[in-house]
């Protein structure tokens, strides 16, 4: 048996142990090399722990009630977090039965513009929202081609911006749905009973961090500044989402949303990994040659799908139609995969809405528009029928 | 399962609810070993059956051996555990890197070889389990512990979900005689449990994951060439947001254990405050780095066959320390460097024995250690070699036409909490936690123990995995 008490084997060959760390209260496993370890012994402060304790518990619950007040106080109210785990519950369900819904799938537009509880007043059957912010519809929908156990009907909402550029800022959930484990469903179940609902702290946009970050900090010179999106819209249990009334109310704030969307429209000067012209045109015909692989994977089990091109407005609709113009990409996008498609400038019952930030309906405004989309869907889907499997 | 998530506050007031029943001590237990159980297969349930096979086979290796009256016996039972765990880890861990190095030896030599894909998940905390049963078999084969005499205790401590998947790593002599009596936290221990696991979330949910990792990731994972600063505070946020959120795991598992009544090793003392490099790892997760010294450095020979066999055991444990961390050759090159820092300091130790640092010279000399510490994080954090010399080459000047990159808002909290890290650490140095708690009036307590649950709350962290989850 090798001789293995030695004080200068590795860690403890510096110094003896004494000599460099007078005022030690304990010793570690560093101190006793080659030697079966003691039962730890951990010594508990001399302290009025439970006075501490119950003045901390205290201290904390009113600290959070100032913050709550603070956050109902600047417009808040508690809704659900449209986190990955909620939107793994709704794609769950295509799973457990309800393949043969509608789903709906697509950008913020897509997520803010159509509201379940008047769809479903209008065609007798709550839609499941898949639809996913600052992300193209192409990830869900590819993943929706590849599970048999969708069989329905897919709206794809289009956003040229982001459709045909291929942008997934949250691509990752679809991947994150088909590995969540249990932890972080029960995580979902709790969280959108026992939190959500009832504080309107508990929203991303008003995390410690992100609120650091947003304050008035000096410009570094030549950093790049970019300010994040701001909190848009306000979500229910099932994702049924509509634009937060701050930014239809608060003139402020609305300006500081059109500001960010701004941004989007005269990014910085071109650097050498930006896309020419030439690479996004090949770009966009790549995503599309994508959207045609997948619907004519879900054509022939009978998944009928309809594209959706909702309503832009002001600076940004004219940023669409310079970057992405619709004979380039959306008139392609139909002929390609042979899916009808309502483009809201074919419709006059589409137009005349109130987009306060340019890119998304008003909450009463969504309404309106779901009510008249519904005919028109289901006259398209009428008018396009795919044979059954 | 992860500390940082509401589902771990559920299960572990459960958890705590049932401990503290009238029931009996083995009922106690089989609760706590249940409960392990459920906090593992939260990840991946069929692995529960890799944490099996570990425990049942050291637990029938350690009673094979201590009962053999042949040494070629004894040999062999200890050798079918290292390499059974060994392999084990080897195969989960190291499987996919050594197939990728193989395939590009043979296309060095000319040979076209495409081996079929080798996606294997890694099973979490393999290395963590893998090493604290290794370490009971190793111990009775050495005679430093006596086999345990319960299969309830053994099994127990290997899965004892405080430290199972990410340490501090336990030795079985540790923990096993705390499962022998009935234990029950009193109310002192249960609160100052519960405000050692705030202290652990808040440096992990608030400090690492909210205030440090952005940085890091907007250098080391960007796609942009860092000048200087936005090299060195992204290296140094890396260097606080590992220390958070390591040490912040181990400090809520110390909490969480002693709220159920037992007591787990420190694992880190104030690694930062260190004066050389040895010094450093007896303050940085001392539970491996001890680990390593008592099974591999001092059977390796240690300090006691020559000035070249020392060095040779020394870098030899450091190289495979590196690899330990995770299957990458900047793993490999982090644990060279650190053996190499030790060589060095080994050689100055015996050239200057009597030279004795005063004051102002330990703060440099501690600097210093500091300084070179962060250059061997930036081929932990780095995924590449070609990142890892971007990085250098922006902290040393070669990156002089580099665009600025990180707004100041990070520049300006990466250096208030690493350099309140710092200061924290050299005014700790040769303290312990609970001394300095000790002469803090209650008062100044609540209120940060207040604050510091207050932040993890606002911080809304959304359950990162902790880093060392992927080791």
């Amino acid at each position: 048996m090798p001789s293995s008490t030695s004080s200068s084997d590795l860690a403890a060959e510096a110094e003896p142990a004494a000599e460099v760390r007078p005022g030690f209260v304990r010793l570690t496993a560093s101190d006793r090399p080659g030697v079966a370890q003691p039962v730890p012994m951990r010594d508990i402060p001399p302290q009025p722990w439970n006075r501490i304790f119950v003045g901390a518990m205290l201290s904390a619950a009113l600290l959070v009630a100032g913050a709550e007040l603070y956050w109902r106080s600047y417009g808040a109210t508690p809704s659900y977090r449209n986190s990955d785990g909620a939107w793994a519950a709704q794609r769950r369900r295509i799973d457990q039965g309800e393949g043969g819904k509608t789903v709906l799938i697509g950008s913020s537009r897509v997520l803010f513009d159509l509201q379940l509880p008047v769809w479903q007043k209008e065609a007798g059957q709550r839609p499941i929202q898949l639809a996913l912010e600052g992300t193209s519809a192409l990830p869900v929908l590819e993943d929706l081609a590849d599970d048999p156990n969708f069989t329905g009907r897919l709206l794809v909402g289009v956003t040229p911006a982001l459709f045909f550029s291929g942008r997934v800022m949250r691509g990752g959930v679809v991947k994150y749905f088909h590995r969540e484990g249990l932890t972080q469903r029960t995580g979902q179940w709790l969280s959108s009973r026992l939190l959500e609902p009832f504080f309107a702290f508990d929203d991303p946009d008003f995390a410690l961090a992100t609120v650091v970050q947003r304050q008035p900090w000096p410009a570094r010179p030549g950093a790049p500044s970019h300010i994040d999106v701001r909190k848009l819209s306000v979500s229910d249990a099932d994702r049924n989402t509509h634009m937060w009334k701050k930014v239809e109310k608060d003139a402020e704030y609305r300006a500081l949303a059109r500001k960010i969307w701004t941004q989007t429209f005269a990014p910085p000067p071109p650097d050498a990994s930006a896309p020419s012209p030439a690479e996004m045109q090949r770009i966009a015909g790549e995503q599309i040659s994508r959207a045609a692989a997948a619907v004519t994977k879900l054509r022939a089990r009978g998944a009928q799908v309809i594209f959706l091109r909702l309503p832009s407005a002001g600076p940004f609709l004219e940023f669409e139609n310079r970057v992405t113009p619709r004979a380039q990409t959306w008139d392609v996008l139909l002929q390609r995969t042979g899916a009808p498609g309502i483009h809201f400038e074919d419709y006059p019952q589409l137009q005349g809405y109130t987009l306060p930030e340019w890119s998304h309906l008003a909450a009463s405004e969504a309404e309106r528009l779901t009510a008249a989309l519904v005919p028109i869907v289901e006259a398209e889907l009428r008018r396009h029928p795919v044979a059954a499997p | 399962m992860v500390f940082n998530s509401l589902t771990f506050v559920v299960f572990f007031a459960c958890v705590l609810a049932l401990h503290s029943m009238p029931f009996g001590w083995t009922t106690k237990k089989v609760n706590l070993l249940v409960a392990s159980y459920l906090f593992y297969a939260a990840w991946n349930p069929p692995f529960v059956i890799l944490l099996w096979v570990s425990t049942v086979l050291d637990w029938y290796a350690a009673q094979k051996l201590v009962h053999a009256e042949k040494p070629s016996v004894r040999h062999f039972w200890m050798l079918l555990s290292v390499i059974a765990n060994l392999g084990m880890l080897g195969y989960f861990k190291y499987g996919a890197f050594v197939l990728a190095n193989f395939t590009a030896l043979l296309s060095s030599l000319g040979v076209a070889y495409h081996p079929p894909a080798f996606d294997v998940a890694l099973p979490v905390g393999i290395s963590f389990y893998t090493f604290a049963t290794m370490s009971y078999t190793l111990d009775v084969y050495l005679r430093r512990a006596k086999p345990a005499t319960s299969f309830l205790d053994y099994a127990l401590f290997v899965t004892f979900f405080p430290h199972l998947v990410a340490g501090p790593i336990m030795r079985p002599t540790e923990l096993v005689p705390q499962f022998a009596e009935p234990r029950r936290a009193t109310p002192d221990m249960l609160r100052f449990g519960l405000a050692l696991m705030t202290l652990g979330l808040f440096q992990k949910i608030v400090l690492a994951d909210s205030f440090l990792a952005r940085a890091a990731e907007m250098i080391y994972d960007g796609d942009k060439i860092p000048g200087a600063l936005d090299s060195w505070v992204a290296t140094i946020a890396f260097s606080g947001q590992i220390f958070c959120d390591f040490a912040g795991y181990s400090t809520t598992a110390i909490g969480a254990a002693m709220c159920l009544g037992f007591a787990m090793p420190d694992n880190f003392r104030f690694p930062y405050a260190a004066i050389g490099f040895s010094d450093f790892w007896r303050r940085w997760h001392i539970t491996l780095s001890a680990w390593l010294r008592d099974y591999l450095y001092i059977p390796l020979g240690g300090n006691r066959h020559g000035a070249a066999r020392t060095y040779a055991a020394l870098m030899t444990t450091m190289l495979l320390g590196g690899l330990w961390h995770g299957a990458s050759w900047t793993f490999v090159i982090w644990g060279g460097l650190h053996g190499l820092y030790l060589a060095v300091e080994r050689l100055l130790r015996s050239r200057f024995a009597g030279y004795r640092p005063g004051p102002s010279m330990l703060v440099v000399l501690g600097l210093m250690t500091y300084t070179l510490i962060n250059v061997t994080w930036v081929f932990f954090r780095a995924h590449t070699f070609g990142k890892a010399w971007i990085v250098l080459g922006g902290m040393f000047g070669q990156n002089a036409r580099a665009a600025p990159i990180l707004p100041t808002v990070h520049l300006v909290m990466v250096t208030m909490i690493v350099g309140g890290i710092l200061l924290a650490h050299w005014q700790m140095r040769n303290r312990t936690l609970e001394s300095a708690v000790a002469r803090v009036p209650a008062t100044v307590l609540s209120g940060a123990w207040a604050l510091m649950a207050f932040a993890i709350v606002m911080a809304q962290g959304d359950g990162h995995a902790f880093i060392y989850f992927q080791f």
